[in-house]
């Protein structure tokens, strides 16, 4: 049934395709030891207390978590040193009350975009800087300033023995739908809902402090 | 017919033209206009640019124009604390007291907060510390005479040499209007001027209705 000149010439031994066979499997057999094609995931990088974190529009130095009681009243503060390296005065803002909702946001407390375990507190949480004139709320180009964010716990549960804060960052770019730069959260997008990107987990033990 | 009868008197007259030894000349004006466009680029504005406000520039005193609204500085001096009819605020090294007045040209309206526009770009806007009594924010600017107010900020004194004082309309909310006017003054800060405010800043000023 074969054809008549293929006859004479003794045909190639095929090497090429079994070759070629080999090194995929080879190959597959690598990928499979080390895990397989699955995405891996994005590791958060974890920071603790005295870590500082360059957020973009803001550096941000994460100092302490206290608990105190002033006249009855509970309080647990979070101090911050926090650097504006953008070229305008912004507001603190107050941290989103749901993570999902944080990518709009602009200002300081916008990046912080979770608080686990969650602080239970009825009258929400109070942003402010400390200054010699009292608070403020506004952060000025290349001034560094002390941030505290307070929460007044309620009823007379123990304050959590400590807070882990997801922490997002800032990018300067243009917006959604206008061609301007501004600085916004870097956030991802996923089924066209769009999350803030957390750029670091900082944990801090939060201290009590004796009331005065 | 008449195409093709047509055809070698063009022919000839490009030939021409070639034989006239442009075709090099030519290339070189093309690459050369083709420079210069690519080149003219770096002054197309970029898309911050091009929805920045219109700026009426002045210097110290001058009645500034802007448009809708005119406004004059009469006074830049430095202070430790500053005195309202409240209280009297402490500032952390010094506040940079502006005296303005203003007016309008049509409408009354009020004045956006200022923001104080420095030397290397940065922006900063008026304290929040000071108690807004007696501040340009504060009292309606109506057409026909000139109202006075301060404008307070709490800037390093890196930040005062050349520093400029921008004034705008308070904006319409989510509407972002074109083109709205501002008024910037140069509050004239000479290095020397600018030693002297940050070094010997008098203790209080005081913004008390007398």
């Amino acid at each position: 049934m074969t054809e008549p000149s293929g006859e004479p010439s003794k045909p190639k031994r095929p090497v090429v395709v079994p070759a070629l066979g080999l090194v995929a499997l080879t190959a597959l057999g690598i990928i499979a030891l080390l895990g397989g094609l699955k995405e891996v995931p994005d590791t958060v990088p974890q920071l603790a207390k005295g870590a500082v974190l360059d957020q973009g529009r803001y550096k941000t130095q994460f100092l302490d978590a206290v608990y105190h009681v002033e006249q009855d009243l509970r309080f647990v503060d979070l101090t911050f040193k926090v650097t504006n390296q953008g070229q305008d005065t912004t507001l603190l803002g107050l941290p989103p009350t749901k993570w999902e909702s944080a990518f709009t946001g602009q200002n300081f407390a916008d990046s912080i975009v979770r608080i686990t375990p969650a602080v239970k507190t009825r009258s929400g949480p109070l942003l402010f800087v400390t200054s010699k004139a009292g608070e403020t709320r506004q952060l000025h180009p290349n001034v560094p300033a002390t941030v505290t964010l307070r929460f007044k716990l309620d009823g007379q549960d123990p304050p959590p023995a400590k807070l882990t804060l997801d922490v997002a960052g800032f990018e300067y770019e243009p917006g959604f739908n206008d061609p301007t730069s501004h600085w916004s959260i870097i956030s991802d997008e996923e089924d066209d809902k769009f999350f803030p990107e957390v750029k670091a987990q900082v944990t801090l033990p939060v201290t009590a402090k004796e009331s005065a | 017919m008449n195409a093709t009868q047509a055809t070698p008197g063009r022919r000839a007259r490009r030939n021409k033209r070639a034989r006239g030894g442009s075709r090099v000349g030519g290339i070189l004006a093309g690459l050369a206009l083709a420079g210069a466009a690519i080149a003219a680029q770096v002054y197309a504005l970029t898309p911050n640019e091009i929805d920045a406000p219109l700026t009426a520039a002045g210097s110290m005193g001058d009645e500034v124009d802007a448009w809708r609204f005119s406004v004059k500085a009469d006074s830049v001096t430095t202070a430790k604390a500053v005195q309202t009819d409240a209280k009297t605020v402490p500032a952390e090294q010094f506040f940079l007291v502006v005296g303005l007045s203003a007016t309008s040209a049509k409408e009354p309206t009020n004045i956006a907060r200022p923001t104080l526009l420095t030397a290397d770009g940065n922006s900063y806007t008026v304290t929040d510390k000071v108690d807004t009594s007696r501040l340009i924010t504060r009292p309606f600017v109506q057409p026909g005479f000139w109202i006075g107010g301060y404008a307070v900020f709490e800037v390093p004194a890196d930040a005062l040499e050349g520093a400029r004082i921008v004034l705008r309309l308070p904006g319409g909310g989510s509407f972002v209007e074109p083109y709205s006017p501002e008024a910037e003054i140069d509050l004239g800060i000479d290095e020397a001027k600018a030693k002297q405010l940050s070094s010997s800043p008098q203790d209080v000023y005081s913004l008390k209705r007398s």
